[in-house]
């Protein structure tokens, strides 16, 4: 688990752990701050020129332009590309991105309808396209749907370098452009007067919106983008009075919820775009009540003290405790129950996975047999409670018809009683189990040690986080890895 | 002051092109203006030199901002000639400040900075000298000592002062105010029609401003243009007003 302690002593610190630059999200972390630090500058003008729709259509819209990419690849008009499914997406997210500015500032021109109606009708429309090009895709949804939640969670350091310079490059134009920029977004006629042409700065400030919106949807999805872009920009407004506090402020907020977001989506299991969200939401509210705040710095105090409260009660955790040694369950038979699986999915290994082409070498399964990952976590744990001496004995030894257990008490004890076992019954539970992009599966599962003659839980542990799995290649390789990562963290606590 | 030795240097100038000096800064002949091809006024006779007090007046939609806009290069005539012998960026324009948006954070520096946008580069800081020059503009309009204060938490004649020392900070040789009297109370009308007046006659400044108050324009101008129902014309001050 993050940040624990191999000691296992109850407070451990996890913020410091994800800092560090060998953890393993690291680059992930980066890239999300890095995001969450320049798009509230192009927000802040969004904001400013009252066109917050429009950092809601553009991600959509380049959300239709990756959908169309992958639907025209599978669909064999664009040719297979290996090396990024990711860098395929960003010409799509590009291609429509520029191409839905273009034809909204065309529209724009001709003074057709009203700004309003017309990013309404676009976003409307790009929502639609969307989901029509996943529905044709033959190779599934599945795996586009994936793309387009934009995991920043699995960025590659190849891509936190990208993300470095398309983000920096935004960066240094919007501070090198800021008095343009002011200039043209508050006053348009002053603007004609000093630097000629106010459409030269509109262009320019819409294409870096436009290059970062086309980024970040495939890199974080459309919902982070949208807001990074207008909520740190929205919370910052009530608390200043002046354009160069404004920026400066939108960008700081944007790193907070970015840091905060991404600490609270590894921990708590949560996927980044909602949780990020909602703390940009919290923000504003925030916001809104410290400007009631007399003076500024009396709201600063307070928002250093909320923002602290929040970076302390991230930092701090109770250990999980370990399985009991034999000792301390005074050298009981362990039954060790077939694992449920609680989820949707029939959680099969693929067809081509090694493991079980070795085991049908063998002459152990017949080719019909397909592993799964309950197979997976049972041998794993088996293996683990053997390790630490324990006496593990299949139900199914004693009578084959033994169904898994589930990880509730009551159900378990009854069927063990039923089956007439006695001793101790270890039952494991998954509740979700979702590989990602390789790096990463996402896991959900309930363990219990039960004592079935009188149906006491000895001990219980629920692991629910994204399990890392940097070395996989592929989705089998990755939820085997997962499972050994499991199994390791119940016995080390 | 240097605000002075500024509009000295720029005189001097002037007076080295003998030839320019004699010709007014704007110049309009039988102009017609309006939108889509549609006239709001027509017939517009007008120049404007240095040192001159002008005042447009007419009723609320007569076409005073037309006028303006056109002057400005910001919308298109529709017939007759326009000339202007100086750079637009030479223009100090005085919006309404009803039509400044107040949803934007700016502190009364950030607007008078503004005005001096036109001549620093994108990559540039603000010079040290033109964070002096923007002191020097709002101690000379009265509002020096609310340069740290928010723009759009000020009063309607404080913002009125504060625009036109923006449109100073521009260098100006000719001051367009759009209704810079409308929303004020008496005293504040008072000293923005004094500010007026101290520009042209001792700064040598020309002043085009305009206003639905005939009465007021009467008093302050040195010549107006009476604007109403689509035409024109042009009366000199009366005297004893």
């Amino acid at each position: 688990m993050v940040g624990r302690k191999e000691n296992g002593s109850l407070a451990v610190s996890t913020l410091f752990e994800i800092v560090r630059p060998s953890y393993l999200l690291f680059p992930a972390l980066l890239g999300t701050m890095i995001m969450g630090l320049v798009c509230p500058l192009i927000g802040s003008y969004l904001v400013l020129r009252r066109t917050v729709f429009l950092g809601l259509t553009l991600p959509q819209i380049a959300a239709a332009g990756v959908s169309f990419t992958f639907w025209l690849q599978q669909s064999g008009f664009l040719p297979q590309w290996e090396q990024s499914e990711r860098g395929m997406g960003m010409f799509g997210s590009l291609l429509f991105t520029f191409l839905g500015m273009g034809i909204l500032g065309y529209l724009e021109q001709r003074g057709k309808g009203f700004p309003e109606g017309r990013l309404a009708a676009a976003y409307a429309f790009a929502g639609g396209l969307t989901i029509l090009f996943i529905v044709f895709n033959p190779a599934g949804q599945v795996e586009v749907l994936n793309l387009l939640k934009g995991e920043v969670i699995a960025l590659s350091k190849g891509e936190l370098r990208l993300v470095t310079g398309v983000f920096g490059f935004v960066f240094i134009a919007v501070l090198m452009f800021r008095r343009e920029f002011l200039l043209t977004s508050f006053d348009r006629d002053l603007a004609f007067l000093l630097k000629g042409s106010q459409v030269i700065w509109d262009v320019l400030l819409y294409l870096l919106a436009g290059l970062i919106i086309a980024f970040g949807v495939i890199l974080a999805g459309p919902l982070l983008i949208f807001g990074f872009l207008v909520l740190p920009a929205l919370a910052a407004r009530p608390l200043v009075s002046r354009m160069s506090s404004f920026l400066m402020l939108s960008s700081v907020l944007g790193v907070i919820m970015a840091f905060l977001g991404f600490y609270s989506s590894v921990r708590l299991d949560l996927p980044l775009g909602p949780t990020d969200v909602t703390l940009g939401c919290c923000l504003i509210f925030l916001a809104y009540g410290l400007s009631r705040v007399p003076t500024k710095m009396g709201a600063a105090l307070l928002m250093l003290i909320f923002v602290g409260g929040a970076v302390t009660s991230c930092a701090t955790r109770t250990a999980p405790a370990p399985v009991p040694t034999v000792k301390d369950i005074k050298k009981e038979q362990v039954w060790l129950a077939k694992v449920k699986n609680s989820t949707a999915l029939p959680l099969l290994l693929p067809a081509n996975n090694p493991l079980r082409s070795l085991a049908e070498m063998a002459g152990k399964i017949s080719s019909d047999y397909r592993q799964s990952v309950m197979d997976l976590l049972r041998d794993d744990l088996r293996k683990g409670l053997e390790q630490n001496g324990y006496s593990v004995t299949l139900p199914e030894e004693m009578d084959a018809r033994f169904p898994p257990f589930p990880a509730d008490m009551n159900g378990a004890v009854r069927m063990a009683r039923e089956g007439k076992l006695s001793g101790l019954v270890f039952v494991s539970e998954i509740w979700r189990w979702e590989g990602e992009s390789q790096k990463f599966v996402r896991v959900l599962i309930d363990f219990k040690l039960i004592r079935i003659n009188d149906g006491t839980v000895l001990w219980e542990r629920r692991i629910q986080r994204a399990v890392p799995t940097p070395s996989a290649t592929n989705s089998g390789q990755a939820s085997t890895d997962a499972a050994t990562a499991i199994v390791h963290d119940l016995f080390t606590g | 002051m240097k605000l002075e030795q500024d509009i000295d240097e720029i005189q001097r100038a002037r007076g080295r092109v003998s030839k320019d000096e004699t010709l007014p800064l704007v110049s309009l002949r039988d102009v017609s203006l309006g939108y889509d091809s549609q006239p709001v006024l027509q017939g517009v006779n007008l120049a404007i030199s240095l040192g001159d007090l002008i005042g447009a007046a007419g009723p609320n939609g007569s076409g005073k901002t037309t006028l303006f806009r056109a002057i400005l290069g910001l919308l298109p005539i529709l017939g007759g000639s326009l000339s202007r012998h100086c750079a637009l960026s030479e223009f100090g324009y005085v919006p309404q400040s009803a039509a400044l948006d107040p949803h934007f954070p700016l502190s009364v520096r950030e607007i008078v900075e503004m005005g001096a946008y036109g001549r620093v580069r994108s990559y540039q800081f603000l010079p040290s000298e033109e964070k002096e020059r923007t002191s020097r503009v709002l101690e000379q309009v009265g509002m020096g000592h609310l340069i740290t204060k928010s723009f759009f938490a000020c009063s309607g004649g404080q913002k009125q002062r504060i625009l036109i020392a923006r449109a100073l900070m521009v260098k100006p040789k000719i001051m367009i105010l759009d209704e810079p009297l409308s929303g004020v109370d008496e005293a504040t009308r008072h000293s923005i029609t004094d500010l007026l007046i101290n520009l042209t006659r001792e700064k040598g400044l020309a002043v085009f401003f305009s206003s639905h108050d005939l009465e007021m324009v009467q008093k302050v101008a040195d010549k107006i243009l009476r604007v109403d129902k689509g035409k024109s014309w042009l009366e000199e001050r009366k005297m004893g007003l």
